[in-house]
């Protein structure tokens, strides 16, 4: 049986419409993550899974039951918000213990439970603290344990890592991993940070103005974005573009674009002779070239070169057009020099170029 | 280099600073001082710090009957007009914080128009309105009156209050179950304690402090206090001031009270019980 399962959702406020006839089912046990770029109606979307806002068409039900009239409280969720959202008049004993009180749970099994959690998630020496007495990295993990003492059948998450420093959101997630991995309930995460997205995800939920752009697991969203949105929001540094005219050739394909004529063979694609394409490849698939390499190729003169440590960016213009290479360091070319990169068919990615859709085959 | 050139500036801001909270408080304390002397004492050409002190203006003024009869009606109808204020106030201040319809905006101005008018023009109409009821000169018109005005300044005050509260926190509660008067009961009114005291001890003071109006709804039996200590200085061409200086202090107390009583009081309300 689905979690969640949302049908036909719409959400407008007054005419502007943030969110379109939205279809989704979310596994139990299942982490999916809410994807996008800002106000693309993640959070509203998740927000009306919770129940915080009106849901203005179609159904959403949670546990195989309809939600859409039943207050949050009696959703069966817990919900953990950006700015933590602890209660300041309370201690973290009782901004914990707040949900378990209105359920009426008898006060010895409350300090039970709340003594529980707060072993989990490290906060026992807290508990008789008010939260600003506490780290922004502490403040969250008692929102963490807001949520999971209640157990509810779904933890909903809204960016509950950007108010974080990088090094403290690089360990809360991994906190959020583990938390995962050992209770298995059912998760909404909603983020803009596609490393987030990448790491924690069993499904990634891709999003832009309120539509549904991707499902999938990040590998394959990595792997097989299914447009030129997808392809250029994820994976970072972005994929490489660049636009060319597809004609038929003896073995295969040519595509003709930024003064470089490509050959492929073009099986994964379905192409049409003489139709416009946008060829796509990401950074790190441009491999260095020796000198009398054959096969395709990308020349330039590289005028940026970004040290990431153990890779350099090496950023060149090809034909009027700036290309980006990922390139391991030791590799790196001297500023201005020549450069030669070579990629695999396999790696790259072709799209229409009036729909953006993907051109490959479908997996049948 | 800098700290020292800063000097000069410093020196005068601090000097201007002193020269100001002297003029705040000099007043206040030669006040409290000529309640303790005696009229030889004030109306020496030269003011005189140092006199024999004497507790007889204090205690005129306490046994007078119209001065306790004029304690007692401000005490009620400011004490109830609060309390109706914060009762009404409260709750409509959320409400149009919260859960803004298309007609909070004209319920905030009006709110706040109550107070632009000038008292004469709110207070002739009101006398008109309570004579013909044959409530005039009674207590109830009073509390009834002054509860307009702390409603509307308790609103006024108490809506950015509300509107300074979370949204989220609020959400968190929802969330953990609790309905939209749990939440303003056990979340709004708690984490806006701090800025509503202001706001109802704001609105306690400017009614205890009101004369116009009670001067007009009033002619003997309702008569707030800062009535009667006005009248003090109508008796004839030999001012009492010993008497008049103490009657202005026992007016200014009960805002220093209440102010006290009353932080302290929503303090312990809100803090929660250890269980």
């Amino acid at each position: 049986m689905s979690a969640i399962v949302c049908s036909h959702v719409d959400k407008a406020y007054g005419a502007t419409s943030v969110i379109r006839d939205l279809n989704l089912s979310i596994e139990e046990h299942e982490f999916v993550v809410f994807l996008g770029p800002s106000g693309c109606g993640k959070s509203t979307l998740l927000r009306m899974l919770a129940g915080l806002e009106d849901i203005s068409g179609g159904e959403v039900s949670i546990g195989g039951k309809v939600v859409n009239d039943l207050d949050p409280g009696d959703r069966g969720i817990a919900m953990v918000f950006q700015n933590y959202a602890l209660y300041p008049h309370m201690t973290i004993f009782e901004n914990i213990a707040f949900g378990l009180k209105r359920q009426k749970v008898p006060a010895a099994e409350i300090r039970k439970r709340v003594e529980a959690v707060s072993r989990t998630l490290g906060l026992d020496p807290y508990l008789g603290r008010k939260p600003t007495e506490l780290s922004g990295g502490q403040q969250q993990r008692v929102a963490i344990a807001r949520a999971m003492i209640k157990t509810p059948k779904v933890f909903l998450f809204d960016e509950p890592l950007s108010n974080l420093d990088a090094k403290l959101r690089n360990h809360m997630r991994v906190e959020i991993a583990r938390l995962h991995q050992a209770l298995k309930t059912t998760t909404v995460y909603v983020t803009h940070d596609q490393l987030e997205a990448m790491t924690l995800a069993d499904r990634i939920v891709l999003l832009k103005d309120g539509v549904i752009e991707q499902i999938g697991s990040p590998a394959e969203i990595y792997r097989r974005p299914g447009n030129l949105f997808v392809a250029g929001f994820i994976g970072t540094p972005n994929m490489n573009f660049i636009e060319a005219t597809v004609s038929r050739a003896e073995n295969g394909w040519t595509l003709n674009g930024a003064r470089t004529v490509i050959s492929i063979e073009g099986r994964g694609f379905d192409l049409q002779h003489g139709e416009r394409a946008v060829l796509g490849i990401r950074p790190p698939d441009l491999k260095t070239a020796s000198g009398d390499a054959g096969g395709n190729l990308l020349l330039g003169t590289a005028d940026l070169i970004e040290f990431h440590g153990n890779d350099a960016l090496v950023t060149f213009g090809s034909g009027g057009k700036e290309i980006s290479a990922l390139v391991p360091a030791r590799e790196c070319p001297e500023l201005r020099a020549p450069v030669r990169y070579a990629f695999d068919e396999e790696s790259i990615h072709l799209f229409d170029v009036s729909t953006g859709m993907s051109l490959r085959k479908r997996a049948n | 280099m800098k700290p020292y050139r800063m000097r000069p500036g410093r020196l005068i801001a601090k000097a201007i600073l002193a020269l100001a909270g002297f003029l705040a408080v000099f007043p206040l304390v030669w006040t409290a001082l000529n309640a303790l002397k005696n009229n030889v004492d004030i109306i020496t050409r030269v003011p005189r710090l140092v006199f024999s002190p004497t507790l007889a203006n204090i205690s005129y003024i306490l046994g007078r009957d119209s001065v306790l009869t004029g304690l007692c009606n401000s005490v009620v109808a400011c004490g109830s007009a609060v309390l109706i204020g914060v009762a009404l106030g409260l709750p409509a201040a959320y409400a149009v914080a919260r859960y803004p319809n298309r007609f909070a905006g004209d319920i905030q101005f009006f709110v706040l128009s109550l107070r632009f008018l000038p008292p004469v023009a709110v207070a002739i109409p009101l006398m008109v309105i309570w004579l013909q009821v044959g409530l005039y000169d009674t207590l109830p018109a009073l509390i009834v009156t002054y509860s307009l005005l702390t409603i509307s300044v308790i609103m006024w005050l108490a809506i950015p209050a509300f509107q300074g509260v979370p949204k989220e926190i609020e959400e968190a509660a929802f969330v953990d179950g609790y309905g939209a008067y749990s939440v303003f009961w056990r979340i709004a009114l708690p984490v806006a304690a701090r800025s509503l005291i202001g706001a109802i001890a704001f609105s306690f003071v400017l009614v205890w402090n009101e004369f116009l109006i009670a001067l007009m709804l009033s002619s003997s039996n309702a008569k707030t206090l800062p009535i009667v200590a006005s009248e003090l200085s109508q008796q004839g061409m030999n001012v009492p001031w010993g008497i008049l200086n103490a009657s202005v202090v026992l007016l200014s107390l009960p805002p220093l009270l209440f102010l006290g009583v009353l932080s302290g009081f929503l303090n312990s309300v809100f803090r929660q019980k250890k269980s």
